[in-house]
């Protein structure tokens, strides 16, 4: 306590514009990666459960290949390696050149679309065969089948992993940004350091700011967890309600 | 494009970025592995006992480990301590070495909770009549067991590690990526050091397989072992 006193926290008062600015940018393109995340998971998620041809092959791939390498990496490709692909094939004249934030972007949506596709797969594949068949029997369109029994039920089995999915995205937005200069949180903190040479105090500060963003995160996702999740009990209720619907 | 084909820089490139590269991220790893079970372990043991107030102090600890950013942990160790009373200041890849281990030794804590409290009740006792006090009912009766449900997390752990080893090259580590970013860095230079060519492309792209190639069989084995173990 008595070095938490000893802390020049004015410094970190008259500036706190550049944390605010750097938060601000974590939310945006976390949320913004989030999204991206979510959608490619559905995808290409669907497409692994059912076994569409070619694409769940693919989908496989990616999923390994993102998992097994390092987002920094990953995010030094992306940034640093693809504006060469210009060069390589010359002949074309074409520029892969991305912005900081464009390319921050696209490495978590990537990074996180991969994650999340295991995580809906997952999902998916829980989903009783007998309620698909049901539906089908029943003559629901396989897409019809998709959006009115496995979806619901699938995406409720994979909410939990997803999320956690997605609270790595957020925190992983502070190792790309340090990596390919975007000015984010994590960067604006370093950024800052660098011309003052007061480390204890940015970086304590910064450290409450992320443990209060993802603390806060954490308790919300138990609040709605709880309020979609698919016990045992309540599953047999939503088979219950939904053969009722259908009879 | 058969071997020979290979541009005259690729030699260089790629024996600098292996025999320097790959033995710190070798170290970086081995040192984080050893020290996240050996402190994890402990601490995830302890969090079994009755004790609340030990109890409260092991469940922050996790917490805060695992709710920062990695890269938020390396700096306050790299940057933050130094300037702290003790001035603890640490080279790049022992400052990566402890972050890792704050990190992981939270991870399996949480993970070793979960399978010292899959032991059956039986077992506590029936070490106990035999008198065993509760550092011995735990060393040789109740984590032998335990193992086996711990080895596929610690598996997965080591993977994770592994990967996680890159964030020291942010903090100037020549570790696997530090030495690939200063081989692109050497290339985009003007001679004789460098070719005024930028070969990112290439280099990070050559970096990532290679990651490839060391993680994925690793997560091939956890799956695995979590099938037979588990």
């Amino acid at each position: 306590m008595q070095l938490l006193a000893s802390f020049d926290w004015s410094f970190i008062w008259e500036n706190r514009g550049e944390f605010e600015s750097g938060l601000r940018k974590t939310l945006e393109v976390s949320l913004l990666a989030i999204a991206g995340a979510f959608l490619v998971g559905l995808f290409l998620g669907a497409a692994r459960a059912h076994r569409v041809p070619v694409v769940s092959w693919l989908a496989a791939i990616y999923v390994e290949v993102i998992r097994n390498t390092p987002i920094l990496v990953q995010a030094f490709f992306i940034f640093f390696g693809l504006p060469q692909i210009t060069s390589i094939f010359g002949h074309f004249h074409f520029h892969i050149l991305l912005s900081p934030f464009t390319a921050a972007w696209l490495t978590l949506v990537i990074w996180g679309g991969a994650f999340n596709t295991e995580n809906f797969r997952a999902g998916f594949e829980a989903v009783p065969q007998r309620y698909r068949e049901a539906a089908l029997a029943l003559g629901f369109t396989r897409l019809k089948t998709f959006f009115n029994i496995t979806l619901p039920i699938g995406g409720r089995i994979a909410l939990p992993s997803s999320i956690n999915t997605y609270v790595s995205v957020l925190k992983n937005s502070a190792l790309v940004g340090p990596a390919i200069s975007f000015p984010e949180l994590t960067y604006q903190a370093y950024s800052l350091e660098s011309v003052s040479f007061k480390a204890p105090e940015i970086y304590f500060a910064l450290a409450l700011i992320y443990l209060t963003v993802v603390w806060m995160l954490s308790a919300l996702i138990r609040l709605l967890e709880a309020r979609l999740a698919l016990p045992e009990a309540r599953r047999v209720r939503v088979r219950q309600q939904q053969l009722r619907e259908v009879v | 494009m058969p071997l020979a084909d290979w541009p005259p820089w690729a030699g260089p490139v790629s024996h600098f970025i292996l025999h320097e590269g790959l033995p710190l991220t070798a170290k970086i790893a081995a040192a984080s592995v050893v020290g996240s079970a050996a402190v994890g372990i402990v601490l995830g043991t302890l969090l079994t006992i009755d004790f609340l107030p030990v109890r409260a102090l092991i469940r922050l600890y996790i917490e805060v480990w695992r709710g920062l950013p990695l890269i938020v942990t390396l700096f306050i160790v790299f940057f933050a301590l130094p300037g702290l009373p003790l001035h603890l200041r640490f080279t790049q890849w022992v400052a990566a070495a402890i972050s890792l281990t704050l990190w992981g030794s939270a991870q399996v804590a949480e993970a070793t909770r979960g399978a010292v409290e899959s032991i059956p009740r039986e077992q506590h006792e029936a070490a106990s009549a035999l008198g065993f006090g509760w550092v011995g009912r735990h060393a040789y009766v109740i984590l032998p067991q335990a193992s086996r449900r711990l080895l596929p997390p610690l598996v997965s752990l080591l993977v994770n590690v592994i990967q996680n080893t890159t964030l020291a090259a942010l903090i100037g580590a020549i570790e696997l990526l530090g030495a690939a970013q200063s081989q692109v860095n050497r290339l985009s230079g003007p001679p004789p050091a460098g070719l005024v060519e930028i070969h990112a492309f290439e280099i990070y792209g050559g970096v990532m397989i290679l990651f490839f190639v060391i993680s994925f069989p690793l997560t091939r084995l956890a799956a695995f072992l979590e099938r037979r173990l588990i």
